[in-house]
C-alpha cells in the first residue's frame, strides 16, 4: 500500500488503469495506454515560455493613470489569479502522482504543474513591475476575505483526497482507529473523492480562471494594461491546455472501460458534478459583485460579467456531457475570443518585447576608458 | 576616383586597364575546348520555352484536377440561412465564419474544442489530429474539411 518510488513488480502497463493501480516504475513513453497525454506533453512543451519575455513599462504608467476603483478591480483580479495558480502549482502533484498508474499521465501531471508554477511567477512578475510595494498585493491574498473564502472551495476536494490517500497508504482499507477517531477506507470511497476532484479542478479552469481573463482583457480592450493581457494571453493558452486535459480524464473514466468503478462513479457523481459548477458559478458571481463594488469599468460590469459566468458555465457542462444549468445563450462579450484566440501568440525572439533577446544582443556599457585613446 | 588614379603604385601596374578589357594572353582560353562530334549537343542548343510567360505567369490560386470536381460542399446548419458552402478555406470554421456563422472558438488549432460542432449527415477529413475530447457525433471544425455535403448543429 506504501508508495514506491520505483515499483519492483512486474506487470502489464496496458492491463494498469489510470488511477490507483500499480506505482509507476519505468518513466517510458515508446508504450502509450492513452497517447492523448503525450501529445499534450509535447504541446505544452511547445508552449513554454517565460514571464520575463514581456515588457511591463507601459503597464507601469497605465495603471498609476487609473482610477481608484479600476486599481481595484485590476489588483483583486490579480490577487485572484495568484490564488488559483497557487494551488493549481502543486496540488496536482501532491493529489495526484502518489496514486498514478501510466508514465505517461504522471509525466503529464507534472508537465501541467510545471507549466502552473510559470504563470505565479507570471503574476509576480507582473506585481512588481506596477507596483512599488509587491508584499500588499500578496499579503491581502490569505486576509482578505472575498478570496479566502473561495480559497476554501476549490481546496476541499484536493484536501480531502489527499488525506484519504495518506491513510489508505499506511493503513490500507479498512476501519480504522487514528488519535481516537474511527476513520472508514475504500478503495471505493478513494476514487468517489478523486472524480470530485479532479471535477473540480476543471471547474476551476474552465470557469474560475476565465472570469479572472474577461477582466485582465477588458483592461486591454481599452488600450491600458496591455503588456499584462500578453502574459494572460500566454497562460490561457496553457490553460486551456490543461482544459483538455482533465475533461480527457473525466471522460475517460464515465465510458467505464478505464476503470468500471470509475464509470459506475461517474454515473453516480452527476448530480454532485453539476452541483460543483453550479455553486462555482454563483460564487463568481459573488466575486463579480466584490470586483465592481466601488465602480463599473468601459466595457464590463458587474451584469455582463455575470452572464459572462453563465454562459461558460453552460459551455463547460456542455463539454463534459451535462446539461445547461442556466439560460444564458449568447456570449456577452463577444471580443473575449480575439484575446483567448492562441494562434496569433507571438513566439518569435526578435519581437520588440522580448527583452532578453535584444539586452543580449548589444553591450550598451560604455564607460570613459572606452574613449582614452581617441585624440582630436 | 582620381585621387586612386594618382596613386604612383597604382600607375606602375600597367598591365591595367581600368577603362576596357585586360590585355589578350595567349595561353588563355576562356572557352571550353571543342569535340569532333558536334550532333550530340543538338539537344542542348536548341531553346525550349514554355508557351506561357515565365515572367508573368497567370495564378489561379486553384489547381486543376482532371477528372476531379472541385471540393465545394453544401452546408446546412440548423436554424441559420441556407445557401452555405464551403470554399477552398483552410478549414470548415474559417468558411462558416466568412459566411457569417458564429461560432465559439479559441485555440483554432484542435486542442482546446470551443468550437465542437454536432455533425448530422456527412463525413469530414482532419487535416491534423484533434487533441480535444470529441464525443461521438462531434466534429470540430477549427481542423476539419468536408469530404461531403454536411448538416451541422451548432452548440447551445
Amino acid at each position: 500500500m506504501a508508495y514506491k518510488t520505483f515499483n519492483r513488480k512486474q506487470f502489464d502497463t496496458f492491463s494498469q488503469p489510470m488511477f490507483f493501480g500499480e506505482n509507476v516504475n519505468v518513466s517510458r513513453y515508446d508504450t502509450q495506454k492513452y497517447k492523448i497525454f503525450e501529445q499534450l506533453i509535447e504541446k505544452q512543451l511547445s508552449f513554454f515560455w517565460r514571464p520575463e519575455e514581456v515588457d511591463l513599462s507601459n503597464d507601469r504608467k497605465d495603471f498609476a493613470g487609473l482610477p481608484e476603483h479600476e486599481k481595484h478591480i485590476f489588483l483583486s483580479n490579480l490577487k485572484y489569479q495568484t490564488l488559483l495558480d497557487s494551488i493549481q502549482g502543486r496540488s496536482p502533484n501532491v493529489a495526484l502522482l502518489p496514486i498514478v498508474s501510466l508514465p505517461e499521465l504522471e509525466t503529464w501531471i507534472e508537465t501541467w504543474s510545471f507549466s502552473e508554477t510559470i504563470h505565479s511567477r507570471s503574476y509576480t512578475h507582473i506585481i512588481r513591475n506596477v507596483i512599488s510595494d509587491p508584499a500588499s498585493v500578496f499579503d491581502d491574498i490569505i486576509t482578505n476575505d472575498y478570496i479566502t473564502k473561495r480559497a476554501e472551495s476549490v481546496t476541499q476536494y484536493y484536501d480531502d483526497l489527499i488525506e484519504a490517500v495518506t491513510y489508505y497508504q499506511n493503513l490500507g482499507e479498512g476501519e480504522h482507529s487514528v488519535n481516537g477517531k474511527t476513520i472508514n477506507i475504500t478503495l471505493r470511497d478513494l476514487k468517489k473523492k478523486l472524480y470530485l476532484t479532479v471535477a473540480s479542478v476543471n471547474v476551476l479552469e474552465a470557469i474560475r480562471f476565465y472570469v479572472s481573463f474577461a477582466c485582465s482583457f477588458a483592461f486591454a480592450e481599452r488600450a491600458t494594461m496591455e503588456g499584462n493581457a500578453k502574459i494572460i494571453k500566454l497562460i490561457a493558452r496553457d490553460e486551456a491546455l490543461h482544459l483538455t486535459g482533465t475533461q480527457h480524464m473525466m471522460q475517460i473514466w464515465s465510458l467505464g472501460k478505464d476503470d468500471p468503478v470509475m464509470g459506475e462513479i461517474a454515473k453516480e457523481c452527476k448530480a454532485e458534478v453539476i452541483e460543483i459548477f453550479r455553486e462555482a458559478a454563483i460564487q463568481e458571481k459573488e466575486w463579480a459583485e466584490y470586483l465592481f463594488k466601488d465602480g463599473s469599468m468601459i466595457g464590463l460590469n458587474k451584469d455582463i460579467l455575470c452572464q459572462y459566468v453563465e454562459y461558460i458555465t453552460n459551455q463547460r457542462l456542455n463539454a463534459i456531457g451535462l446539461e445547461p444549468l442556466f439560460s444564458t445563450r449568447q456570449n456577452p462579450l463577444p471580443w473575449i475570443n480575439a484575446w483567448l484566440v492562441s494562434d496569433n501568440v507571438q513566439v518569435a525572439p526578435q519581437e520588440a518585447e522580448i527583452s532578453s533577446y535584444l539586452v543580449g544582443a548589444i553591450d550598451s556599457e560604455v564607460s570613459l576608458e572606452d574613449f582614452s585613446d581617441i585624440s582630436l | 576616383m582620381s585621387a586612386l588614379l594618382k596613386n604612383k603604385e597604382f600607375e606602375a601596374a600597367s598591365d591595367f586597364q581600368l577603362d576596357g578589357q585586360a590585355d589578350q594572353h595567349d595561353e588563355f582560353h576562356l572557352d571550353s575546348p571543342t569535340t569532333e562530334d558536334d550532333t550530340s549537343n543538338h539537344a542542348q542548343t536548341e531553346l525550349f520555352l514554355p508557351e506561357y510567360d515565365p515572367e508573368s505567369p497567370v495564378d489561379t490560386g486553384q489547381l486543376e484536377l482532371k477528372g476531379l470536381e472541385k471540393p465545394i460542399f453544401n452546408l446546412a446548419i440548423e436554424g441559420h440561412k441556407d445557401g452555405l458552402q464551403f470554399h477552398y478555406a483552410h478549414n470548415l470554421l474559417e468558411s462558416l465564419e466568412a459566411q457569417g456563422v458564429q461560432i465559439a472558438y479559441q485555440c483554432r488549432d484542435g486542442y482546446c474544442g470551443s468550437c465542437r460542432t454536432d455533425l448530422i449527415e456527412g463525413e469530414v477529413a482532419y487535416l491534423e489530429e484533434p487533441m480535444a475530447w470529441i464525443n461521438e457525433g462531434e466534429i470540430l471544425p477549427c481542423c476539419c474539411v468536408p469530404k461531403t455535403a454536411l448538416k451541422l448543429k451548432l452548440k447551445s
